[in-house]
């Protein structure tokens, strides 16, 4: 994956390092065009959605024009979600700078919220998973050991 | 979360993200790509939605640029 980099220019360049730049520009522009075209898609699928939803049409050049800002609008939330985290001194942006992300408008907060709270929920029924199958593993007794042990010695059991 | 028709790739959000910053160090952890999908997700609904009152206020079936102009100033303010 292209990491995204500022391009420095130095006062001297051999034309070496000029040609590896340039190089590196274009792959920068490759991978522009493949994310426009991404969002391009998805906008096209969501549009469909709402035109079902609603009962209208949306023209080839409205789809083009929303994929358009969004794909702009990505430049804003990740430079803010940038400064957010180094805000709060950390590298790695979480979803309480998403939320922060989401604060103008009511609904959007509290719909954005709703959703990290449903990831959260589920990441902890992950680790509790991988915590009783773990120790299960293990051969500790643990809650859970106890039903396995029963229900094979109980060979009526179907 | 629900999986319907449309959604952005948590792949794909990630590149778009990365894109832009101007750390090298920076990341995004992977409930905040989810959370982004989302939030990207309500963005195009939002804005295609809008548009599309725009029309129907207009008496029209079809959805046109114009109907997107119109929206987009408070489209911009509210996110």
């Amino acid at each position: 994956m292209a990491a995204a980099r500022p391009r420095l220019s130095a006062g001297r360049e051999i034309s070496g390092g000029r040609a590896m730049e340039a190089a590196g520009g274009e792959q920068r522009e490759l991978l522009i065009q493949r994310l426009r075209a991404a969002v391009h898609y998805t906008t096209g699928c969501l549009c469909q959605d709402v035109a079902e939803d609603k009962g209208v049409l949306f023209s080839k050049q409205t789809v083009a024009a929303i994929s358009e800002i969004t794909f702009r609008q990505c430049e804003n939330f990740a430079r803010d979600l940038e400064m957010f985290a180094r805000h709060a001194k950390r590298s790695t942006i979480t979803s309480e700078d998403v939320k922060l992300l989401a604060r103008r408008s009511n609904s959007l907060l509290k719909y954005i919220t709703q959703k990290s709270d449903e990831l959260a929920s589920s990441n902890m029924e992950q680790k509790e998973k991988k915590k009783k199958k773990s120790s299960a593993a293990k051969g500790r007794k643990t809650e859970e050991n106890e039903t396995p042990v029963t229900e094979s010695e109980d060979s009526n059991m179907a | 979360m629900e999986e319907r028709e449309g959604g952005f790739r948590k792949e794909t959000v990630e590149r778009l993200l990365r894109l832009h910053f101007r750390d090298g160090r920076t990341r995004v952890n992977g409930d905040a790509l989810l959370l982004m999908a989302e939030l990207l997700k309500v963005f195009v609904r939002e804005a295609a939605a809008r548009a599309a009152r725009q029309a129907q206020a207009e008496d029209l079936e079809k959805v046109d640029i114009e109907h997107v102009e119109k929206v987009l100033p408070q489209l911009l303010l509210d996110f």
